[in-house]
């Protein structure tokens, strides 16, 4: 995965998080409850899993959080527009990166996906949404650490 | 990684014996934990670096004003995630000269920890593509320049002899959107040239 | 039936220039009026998922025009669809939409301005600061018969930036291209730069 996510600008992407971080996480009112349950779920995915799992949770926030989370706030508009846009090309790098070498998905990964999209659905959709958007800091974190090898001096 | 909880007090108890109780919460657990040494405290700071010391976990801590058998509500902060929020603390510097240069050796700042005797964390440890900015000023001609450095030393030759030279370095990581804190400034001379004496 | 009444601009285009982009159109001219217009934006993201959604321009949700710096909306490496329309109180014209979406990694690179120096043996070197998003690839080599070039990226702009411990007697050059990581892409060099150090050369 080094190499296919090179060209992602992580730095501009945290930052434009950071602005609207505390109001979305502010609206999080379960806080007894995690969709990607930092340290059990991401912390503990092998490098190989690493592809596999990077690839379903771009899917996972494209297909469904992105989509259910109603936003008015034209800030909060614009920075969900912008992770959303800088998602997809991710999985268009990470598509044409596939071409050339495996993504394989181990039953491991398969399974911390599961549990992702399970702790979606234990909650109602808004809410669903609202807490996997105040996770956000927690999934670039862990792709920044992942393809952090390839950024310049 | 020292995380420290503060707050002001009360506007309208200024000056009256207010203490203060706090709890934390571990982000995606059951209920808020008790912090024992900050229970009934007048100061207005709790150090939550021990509860907090799985930086990759996210917390919640929160306070309450207690005055005679008045209570107030709590007071909340937001979800704090130590990985991203922490700032990475400045390099130490270590100079040594001679006539016509100077090594600069860098030691990334230290995870903080609970006892002395307690296992050293390096920061480099926690953050592997941690690097410095090291920024050079030659005093004489009052000209600066800086570098970006992966490893921990550092050697400026062909400097001007019997020159002073002050050097400044901070810790960044690439990626992450963070505040960086410069080291203190370390000013050393070159050495006089030997063999210009013998001209 | 007012609405109609007023004409949408016309000729959009986006100028775009090391990762500043600019949205432009005709002016919609109305004799002793003042026209305003209102800028949305949908990435691939929206055009793919939620078509529906159009999203207000950061700089000109309402502006006098007849041009929109659109740098702060434009923010991934995705076709962007862009639209307009004119303002006139109460009344709005049709949406004017780019006939071609836009993507930034068609933005034009140039090469960056870069000043050398040095400070007595200290080849130092300062660049154009371009914005966040710019890198600098640095080539640099002394200026004798079969000599080695060397490169060095240079993080940001702006700031003097040791490059080289200069030997005496010899002649260094330079020369910069700006890179930009977000679109995988990088200017021509910029013109050589030479600087000499005084002093005799060491014996060989």
């Amino acid at each position: 995965l080094r190499r296919c996510l090179a060209f992602v600008d992580m730095r501009h992407l945290e930052e434009s998080f950071q602005g609207i971080k505390r109001a979305i996480q502010a609206k999080d009112t379960f806080p007894n409850i995690t969709i990607l349950s930092t340290a059990e779920t991401l912390r503990s995915i092998k490098p190989v899993d690493v592809c596999c799992v990077t690839k379903s949770l771009l899917e996972f926030y494209m297909d469904r959080v992105f989509k259910d989370h109603q936003e008015l706030k034209p800030q909060a508009l614009r920075t969900i527009s912008s992770v959303a846009n800088s998602f997809l090309y991710m999985q268009k790098a990470l598509q044409q990166c596939q071409v050339q070498r495996r993504c394989p998905c181990s039953e491991e990964a398969t399974n911390a996906t599961r549990m992702v999209y399970d702790n979606y659905d234990q909650l109602e959709v808004p809410s669903a949404a609202t807490k996997s958007l105040g996770e956000l800091d927690v999934f670039l974190a862990w792709i920044a650490k992942n393809h952090q090898k390839t950024s310049p001096a | 990684m020292k995380n420290v909880l503060r707050w002001d007090p009360p506007d309208s108890l200024q000056g009256a014996a207010v203490t203060y109780t706090v709890q934390y919460f571990i982000y995606g657990q059951k209920r808020w934990l008790n912090k024992p040494d900050c229970k009934n405290i007048s100061r207005t700071y709790c150090d939550l670096s021990d509860e907090t010391s799985d930086y990759e976990h996210q917390y919640y801590a929160k306070v309450k004003a207690i005055w005679k058998t008045n209570c107030s509500r709590w007071t909340e902060t937001g979800r704090f995630y130590p990985f991203l929020e922490t700032q990475i603390g400045p390099p130490e510097v270590a100079l040594t000269t001679d006539a016509k240069s100077i090594s600069i050796v860098l030691t990334a700042p230290d995870k903080w920890k609970r006892n002395a005797e307690d296992c050293t964390i390096s920061m480099q440890q926690i953050y592997s593509n941690l690097k410095y900015n090291v920024s050079v000023y030659n005093v004489k001609s009052k000209r600066m320049w800086s570098q970006c450095v992966t490893n921990h030393t550092l050697v400026l030759s062909w400097l001007e002899p019997n020159t002073l030279y002050c050097v400044q370095a901070e810790s960044f990581v690439p990626g992450l959107p963070r505040r960086a804190e410069p080291s203190q400034k370390h000013c050393i001379s070159t050495l006089e040239d030997p063999t210009s004496a013998l001209k | 039936d007012g609405v109609a009444a007023l004409p949408a601009p016309q000729n959009l285009s986006v100028h775009s220039i090391n990762m500043k982009h600019l949205l432009i159109w005709s002016p919609v001219v109305l004799p002793e009026e003042k026209v305003y217009y209102s800028v949305e934006y949908q990435g691939e993201y929206e055009s793919l998922y939620t078509s529906d959604i159009w999203i207000p321009s950061k700089w000109c949700s309402r502006t006098e025009g007849p041009e929109c710096d659109v740098t702060d909306d434009i923010t991934a490496t995705v076709p962007y669809s862009l639209r307009v329309r004119a303002i006139l109180g109460s009344q709005t014209s049709a949406w004017s939409i780019l006939e071609q979406p836009f993507n930034r990694n068609s933005t034009i690179l140039t090469p960056p301005g870069m000043e050398i120096s040095k400070d007595g043996f200290h080849l130092v070197i300062e660049l154009e600061d371009l914005g966040p998003q710019f890198q600098f690839l640095v080539a640099y080599w002394r200026r004798e018969p079969d000599t080695k070039e060397h490169a060095k990226v240079v993080r940001r702009g702006g700031i003097p930036v040791h490059l080289e411990t200069m030997e005496p007697g010899a002649l260094y050059c330079v020369k910069a291209q700006a890179l930009v990581k977000a679109i995988g892409r990088n200017s021509a060099f910029s013109q050589t730069k030479c600087v000499e150090v005084q002093g005799e050369a060491l014996p060989l």
